[in-house]
């Protein structure tokens, strides 16, 4: 009997070894200003689930990277995560194309991406959870209000990268078939600079569109927003939509520039939740009183939250394992109760559009009455969009 | 690449081992690299590969990153090899085949880090140099194909939603059935010798130009 004992593999529950885990946000570069928030969210969640003693007696322990906004490095660092430090499970990614520079190598090596931003949709991978909207989750809603309130003519401006080309086929495909059109679209390199956003809103006061809808991402959306300031514009005419400009981009333009534009989100700061409430008081205490949460921070928070109690049901930090446990899963998060569809391995998340006011926070003028199913290839929105 | 070692040896030195039977080898005109200590078991594998009719370059000592321009690779397992491997695993540009010289101890985690298609044990035969060398060949292209099977997939959805508001344009402005549509797309595309995506794309386009 005791010699065979040494044979036995050592019983998970028995151990105090940490669950280690990989982390991927850029907190230098173009992206670090929202990225920065998503690792602060990150890391709350991780603390708290460290402070309630760990997962089955476990600690969590991270090996942090900082691609530094550069889409190669994502891939490198995920290459390393898997390879050196060993670790199967990495929380990470704002872009679409580091999600893409990512998705290669936790493919091959079987590690799984937990990725917490809003994107363009059309993907599905078995190594990837998502818990960030899809068009279905952001745009339909967004393009129905913009057009109720201001009109049908609708100019784009984007990052010139794969989210806002994609994200505005999508929206082209929206506007169009609720008898709308696209008067101007254009693209700005993701480090543009200040000065080359003036062209654009002096373009843009010609052509005299009813709405901007923008996807432009990174430090260069405060030079948008602040362009269109300097240049007279009103946001009470023709406001400037949005899927990614958060509180975090608010606070970096200004609370004036930023005031009466729109943004659809599965979750602002001013979401009335009883978990919210929490949540952002634990923020405050943390941070300081005036940094303000967002979804993507939301977002990041309650995946690894989600990813803790699968984890205590697995008690193993297999991909299969984890993936298969968490599949259809329901989180009471702050935005509300979010699960993962087990069809697409997306979250089913809120669909709210916010109006930014004079202290930095969205007024929420729309709220979906429930978490909305996520459909990343708009199976069901028809093909040309009819029914939305 | 700073590290490339001895001369290249290139296919048809010492061919005509009377065994191919007028058979040609499915190794013939492959580029091979073969990164591995020119020891009695390197000699062996390199002579075995050139048997084969392959193009065969020797790089020794292990090079910082392995090369990328060959169709297929032979390396000597060593404990850093993952990060001397200039792709990410899951987008390789050669088969690799590692070669374990059975001196340490065996490490699973290792062979998985490492992505590659195949393995080979010292000492090799020739039997079993030519099959790992085919299953990692064909493993490798299978991969590839899948990968692009799965592109082609992505692009065809997002083409077909392209047809249908196309389709729809068509059957409102011009007041035509929805077959008619369809037929009129084809037949474009057909004149054209364009894809229907383009064609579908072009409808739309200059529907929003016009508008």
């Amino acid at each position: 009997m005791q010699g065979n004992a040494a044979r036995i593999p050592v019983n998970d529950r028995q151990t105090s070894e940490p669950w280690r885990v990989g982390i991927l946000f850029s907190r230098t570069g173009f992206m670090s200003v929202i990225e920065e928030t998503q690792l602060r969210g990150t890391l709350i969640a991780i603390d708290e689930i460290n402070d309630d003693g760990g997962i089955n007696g476990r600690p969590v322990e991270t090996v942090i990277y900082d691609p530094g906004s550069d889409v190669r490095s994502y891939g490198q660092y995920a290459k390393r995560l898997m390879v050196e430090d060993g670790v199967s499970t990495i929380f990470g990614c704002y872009t679409s194309s580091s999600r893409k520079a990512v998705l290669p190598v936790v493919e091959r090596l079987d590690g799984l991406l937990w990725y917490p931003t809003l994107y363009e949709g059309f993907e599905f991978s078995p190594n990837v959870i998502y818990s960030g909207a899809t068009p279905n989750q952001n745009s339909v809603q967004l393009c129905k209000m913009l057009m109720e309130r201001f009109g049908s003519r609708f100019y784009f401006v984007g990052s010139e990268y794969i989210y806002p080309r994609e994200s505005n086929r999508v929206m082209r495909e929206l506007v169009r078939s609720s008898g709308g059109t696209v008067v101007g679209e254009r693209y700005l390199r993701l480090e543009a600079d200040r000065s080359e956003f003036t062209p654009i809103i002096r373009d843009i006061k010609r052509v005299q569109p009813d709405v901007i809808f923008s996807t432009v991402v990174g430090e260069s959306t405060t030079f948008l927003y602040q362009a269109y300031h300097d240049l007279g514009l009103n946001p009470k005419s023709v406001p400037i939509a949005s899927l990614t400009t958060t509180e975090a981009e608010i606070r970096a333009m200004g609370f004036d520039v930023g005031e009466g534009h729109y943004t659809a989100a599965s979750y602002f700061q001013n979401v009335e939740t009883e978990k919210n409430g929490n949540f952002v008081d634990r923020y405050h205490q943390r941070y300081g009183d005036d940094e303000p949460t967002n979804m993507c921070l939301e977002a990041s928070y309650f995946q690894v939250k989600l990813f803790a109690r699968t984890l205590e049901e697995t008690n193993s930090l297999e991909t299969k394992l984890l993936r298969n446990s968490v599949m259809g899963a329901e989180f009471d998060a702050p935005q509300g109760c979010v699960s993962i569809n087990p069809l697409w391995g997306h979250a089913d998340v809120w669909t709210r559009i916010g109006k930014a006011n004079r202290q930095g926070q969205f007024d929420i003028v729309f709220q979906s009455p429930a978490a909305v199913k996520a459909d990343p290839y708009l199976v069901g929105y028809g093909r040309c969009m009819e029914n939305f | 690449m700073d590290n490339r070692g001895t001369e290249g040896h290139r296919a048809g030195h010492s061919a005509g081992m009377g065994e191919h039977k007028g058979h040609v080898s499915p190794m013939t005109d492959l580029n091979i690299a073969v990164i591995v200590e020119r020891d009695e078991n390197g000699e062996s594998l390199i002579r075995e590969l050139q048997r084969q009719r392959a193009g065969v370059r020797h790089i020794w000592p292990l090079p910082a990153q392995l090369p990328l321009q060959y169709d297929a690779i032979f390396c000597v397992l060593s404990s850093d090899l993952p990060q001397r491997i200039p792709w990410v695993p899951g987008e390789p540009s050669s088969a690799l085949v590692l070669v374990d010289d059975g001196k340490g101890p065996l490490n699973l985690d290792l062979i998985h880090n490492c992505a590659g298609h195949g393995m080979l044990h010292y000492p090799a035969t020739s039997r079993m140099v030519q099959s790992v060398l085919m299953l990692a060949r064909e493993g490798f292209q299978y991969e590839r194909r899948l990968r692009g099977r799965i592109e082609k997939l992505d692009e065809s959805l997002r083409t077909m939603r392209l047809v249908e508001r196309a389709k729809a344009l068509l059957v409102r402005l011009k007041n035509i059935s929805e077959e008619e549509a369809y037929s009129f797309l084809r037949r474009q595309a057909m004149e054209k010798r364009v894809t229907i995506g383009a064609v579908a794309a072009t409808v739309i386009d200059s529907y929003d130009l016009l508008s």
